[in-house]
């Protein structure tokens, strides 16, 4: 196989368009043509009408040159500090997982042991109450974080709400803008080579002709799958969720700053407010409610099935999946976008001399791993809920993890260690902020902890109290953040 | 709860850093911490120079850097020189620093690589502002502003391992460390769990501990000959296995950088100190008798030898396991892995680290050592994996022992980051493990393992921009370095604030 000339893109959407304009950018000379196959946009699959991104987010922006104001006025954006998640360690029980960091040392001691300390001395803490973005979320303020490491408003961090179809819309304006051919054509069928690879995608009386394509078709992965017949690895033994139906809610006033992840008997609702409304959906097992009860209420749309897991390869020959194509995860925080994102970072690291060159393999190892880690975070909601007498939820806590999550657990359960992994999307935060609102407790502390006088701890805890509520109360409230965005009135 | 009561076992560098840190970390606890050490044992102590993550170490333990280095005699070192590893004639240095700076958003390894192909280029190591430096024979601190050049490197010390141990000793002893002479002969287990629960002196004085640290050294007192842990051999990729130290006396200038010449059947190293120069010859003695050995390296130093020959004996490995029960191995007694990349030290450093972190309580939860185990390994592995590459990657064919390693057979890590970058110039990176992109293209490029391709996207800049940008930044390098201090300079400044 020769140099790479021509790069095709199936399927448009969010995944394909940020997949367009970021090699539209990053190419030398290459051209870059995306078949849009029309329909509703499934790229990081059904859950719609909103998108969440994650901190990260914020670099993709930058390489591409997408003003975060321009991009929240186009999608009806709104900043979110966190997630609160209601009904997972409990019926009644809430918890808040924030972006940005959670508390403050003392020398050598992480926060979560000086907590587990205070908790052995029968004290109650709430991580949350030491996080700037919780504390601010939970009274409707928001700022951008600082980048003064002395401010405590460096501790602050954010990811974005947006409306899926204007995200796409002005994704699609800046890649046309970077030299992007649109070809709004049906994919008929995927004509393969002589080899094996694909040459080109049929659209009617034409076809689209290329060397290098990538499938952002969605959970259907009409290339890599379809057409090359990688095969799918489900995930349904973990995570018990099999339909979804997502639905916009006209909700008026100013949005809250963070998403609302809701369980019940049989699922869990996401709630992503925008500037203006709200997107929402229901997540849930078909073995636990009925079709169509579920739709009768909520909202009345149909029911989409959904299956969790992943390809068994993401780049076959010619062909490199991204987004739904490549995984489909339970809807948790912005995993989805972000693994899109780090997909495409690494596809421009590795671009390929020769599409069927090694550097598959590479983006594989890594894709592939940092995929099942995400996962494997996933899971961790399911298998640490405190839902009892619900059969899926009880079903959940019962089952066998995969091997690296089962460590992970047993190990923080020891002593409040954390093993972080080669290709974790997830960092030791999140995971703490998980496992300790879900009500997992450690066995041990840092010893160390125990060197430090209680007065001493308490102080500590005070002042991070106090710091954290003056900062605060300082804050504009999120309404105001978002007219100086620009994104409402 | 804690543990009560630790025994470290042998002295030497890798005894006293555990002892000097565990002091330092568990000072205000109730902690008791001896060591026994036997002045009849000679310690190894060829371990002279280090990498930078020693100055973590001493910035935690709160040394002074004058002080440090008045006491160890201790010099600057910005990297490594290899001599004769590609090839007979080829020079390279191994920075802790990048290479050159983006160009268009396009690592700049690509830049060079595709530049390369069209014509002459400077050389790779002029990207380099600490190796221009080097070869200068200059050295200055790295500053703090972010957008500096300055702010590119790092640098780590060249020291005498037996006055550093001297220097911690002290330090560990004032903070309640107790020293005890003698030496062990035999360890007491415990049926039923294995744990160790004393060890025996010779005047037949037993010394009970809830933990043990093993820094008894190649024979792992505790953790093989009392408990069997088992060893894993790595001779068939690194047929190292001897090693002959030499001191002699230092040239008229003091280079700010370790040097390692290959030789026939292995390779000599050269690390200069403020009294001394420290010198040995690493071979196999499947290739090379001990005689030539020696002869080898007397026609390799610059000046007469100023002690008598010290030879050693190794086997390249790691322990099995190197926390087993309440014994924990750490420097020799974990593994051996030839100081090509100066890496003994980090690797103590980083047991001990480890060690901290998941520091057993009187519960003993086996998952403490098993994290323990499961880190270590990694490490162990990636430093092997990163050693065998300068082994393996040379067009030397004029001795059995070149075409030996140039033809064996790599561990799969290593055959696969090999083939990737050789196609494409692609580094593969980890999120553990201590040598990073930079350290990878410095020995790829230095030994003449050269891409097929460049990155395809690098096309995107046009080459008269690329031919500038690589321009100013070789120019920036030789401006800058030139206006370094001597080295000597450097030192003498630090013996005056030392004096002060």
């Amino acid at each position: 196989m020769g140099h790479i000339r021509d790069i095709v893109i199936a399927g448009g959407g969010v995944a394909g368009w940020m997949s367009a304009l970021a090699l539209a950018n990053a190419r030398a000379g290459e051209r870059v043509t995306l078949v849009e196959t029309g329909g509703p946009d499934h790229s990081l699959g059904p859950f719609g009408p909103a998108e969440a991104t994650l901190p990260e987010f914020a670099a993709f922006l930058i390489a591409n040159g997408i003003d975060e104001d321009a991009l929240m006025r186009a999608a009806r954006g709104s900043f979110s500090l966190g997630g609160a998640f209601s009904g997972w360690a409990g019926e009644g029980v809430t918890w808040f997982l924030p972006h940005g960091e959670t508390g403050a040392p003392i020398g050598p001691v992480a926060f979560h042991h000086l907590a587990a300390r205070l908790r052995a001395g029968r004290r109650e803490v709430r991580l949350a109450d030491f996080s700037l973005a919780a504390v601010a979320a939970q009274s409707g303020r928001f700022a951008r974080p600082s980048a003064d490491r002395r401010s405590p408003l460096s501790a602050l961090g954010y990811g974005l709400h947006l409306d899926r179809a204007g995200f796409a819309a002005l994704l699609r304006d800046r890649a046309l803008a970077a030299g992007v051919a649109a070809h709004p054509a049906p994919l008929r069928a995927v004509r393969l080579a002589g080899d094996g690879s694909i040459a080109a995608i049929e659209t009617g009386p034409g076809e689209v002709a290329g060397d290098l394509f990538l499938d952002c078709t969605g959970p259907g992965a009409l290339l890599i799958g379809g057409a090359l017949g990688v095969g799918f690895d489900g995930w349904s033994q973990w995570l018990p969720c099999d339909r979804a139906i997502e639905w916009s809610n006209a909700a008026e006033g100013v949005p809250p700053p963070y998403a609302h992840s809701g369980a019940f008997d049989a699922g869990w609702r996401r709630m992503l407010p925008l500037a203006r409304g709200q997107g929402e959906a229901l997540v849930y097992s078909s073995a636990h409610l009925d079709d169509a009860a579920a739709s009768a209420a909520f909202g009345g749309a149909a029911p989409v099935p959904v299956a969790f897991g992943r390809r068994a390869s993401f780049w076959r020959r010619n062909c490199v999946a991204i987004g739904a194509a490549a995984a489909l995860f339970d809807p948790l925080h912005g995993t989805a976008l972000q693994l899109v994102h780090s997909a495409l970072r690494r596809l421009i690291a590795l671009f390929p001399h020769a599409a069927d060159g090694p550097e598959g393999a590479e983006f594989d190892r890594i894709q592939l791993a940092e995929a099942d880690r995400a996962r494997d975070f996933l899971i961790l909601h399911y298998k640490t809920n405190g839902r009892k007498g619900d059969p899926m939820w009880d079903a959940a806590r019962a089952m066998a993890v995969p091997d690296p999550l089962q460590y992970k657990l047993d190990l923080y359960a020891s002593r409040g260690r954390l093993p972080v992994y080669d290709e974790e999307l997830f960092d030791r935060p999140e995971w703490i902020a998980v496992l300790d609102g879900q009500g997992v407790r450690q066995r041990r502390y840092d010893a160390l902890a125990d060197a430090i006088p209680e007065p001493a701890l308490m102080q500590h805890f005070g002042r991070l109290r106090e710091v954290i509520l003056q900062a605060a109360k300082q804050l504009p409230g999120h309404g105001a953040a978002l007219a100086a965005a620009g994104v409402r009135a | 709860m804690l543990v009560k009561r630790i025994l470290i076992v042998g002295g030497g560098t890798a005894g006293w850093m555990t002892a000097a840190a565990l002091a330092h970390k568990l000072g205000s606890t109730p902690v008791e911490i001896r060591l026994i050490e036997s002045a009849e044992v000679g310690t190894v102590g060829v371990g002279e120079a280090t990498v930078p993550h020693i100055r973590h170490y001493n910035a935690t333990l709160g040394f002074d850097e004058a002080e440090f280095m008045a006491r160890t005699q201790g010099t600057f070192k910005l990297g490594i020189e290899f001599v004769n590893w590609g090839r007979i004639g080829d020079s390279y240095i191994h920075p802790f620093g990048a290479f050159g700076g983006d160009i268009g958003g396009v690592p700049f390894h690509h830049q060079w690589l595709r530049m390369r192909q069209r014509g002459p280029v400077p050389d790779f190591e002029a990207f380099s502002l600490p190796v221009q430096a080097a070869r200068r024979g200059r050295f200055r601190h790295p500053g703090t502003d972010p957008a500096s050049p300055l702010n590119s490197y790092n640098y780590a010390y060249q020291f005498d391992a037996g006055l550093y141990a001297r220097f911690l000793r002290e330090y560990a002893e004032a903070r309640g460390v107790q020293r005890k002479e003698g030496k062990v002969v035999d360890a007491a287990l415990e049926g039923e769990s294995g744990f160790v629960r004393s060890v025996t002196l010779e005047n037949g004085e037993k010394l009970k501990a809830d933990l043990f640290v093993d820094c008894s050294g190649f024979r792992g007192l505790l953790i093989e000959q009392a408990l069997k842990t088992g060893y894993e051999e790595w001779t068939h990729w690194l047929p190292c296995d001897r090693a002959i130290a030499l001191p002699c006396a230092n040239e008229e200038r003091i280079a700010p950088f370790t040097r390692a010449t290959a030789q026939k059947s292995g390779w000599v190293w050269k690390i200069p100190l403020q009294h001394r120069c420290g010198n040995g010859h690493v071979y196999s003695s499947g290739f090379l008798s001990d005689e030539d050995a020696l002869e080898t390296l007397l026609g390799a130093i610059a000046a007469p030898p100023m002690a008598e020959p010290n030879r050693l004996r190794f086997v390249t490995g790691k322990r099995r396991r190197q926390w087993v029960g309440n014994v924990v191995a750490i420097g020799l007694s974990s593994g051996f892995l030839e100081p090509l990349e100066s890496t003994s030290i980090h690797l103590i450093q980083l047991a001990i680290g480890r060690l901290l972190d998941l520091f057993p309580t009187q519960a003993w939860d086996p998952l403490d050592a098993e994290e323990f185990n499961r880190l270590m390994a990694f490490e162990y592995e990636r430093v092997r994996d990163f050693i065998i590459l300068h082994y393996h990657a040379t067009q030397r064919d004029d001795s059995d022992f070149w075409n030996h390693c140039r033809t064996m057979r790599l561990p799969d890590s290593l055959e696969y980051k090999m083939a990737l970058f050789r196609e494409r110039g692609v580094v593969v990176n980890y999120r553990d493990g201590m040598f990073l992109e930079p350290s990878w293209l410095a020995v790829y490029l230095g030994q003449r393992v050269l891409p097929r391709h460049a990155d395809p996207l690098a096309e995107k800049v046009a080459e008269d921009q690329v031919l500038a940008a690589m321009a100013a930044m070789t120019a920036r390098n030789i401006a800058m370095a030139d206006g370094f201090p001597t080295h000597e300079a450097a030192l003498a400044e630090l013996a005056a604030a030392a004096a002060a």
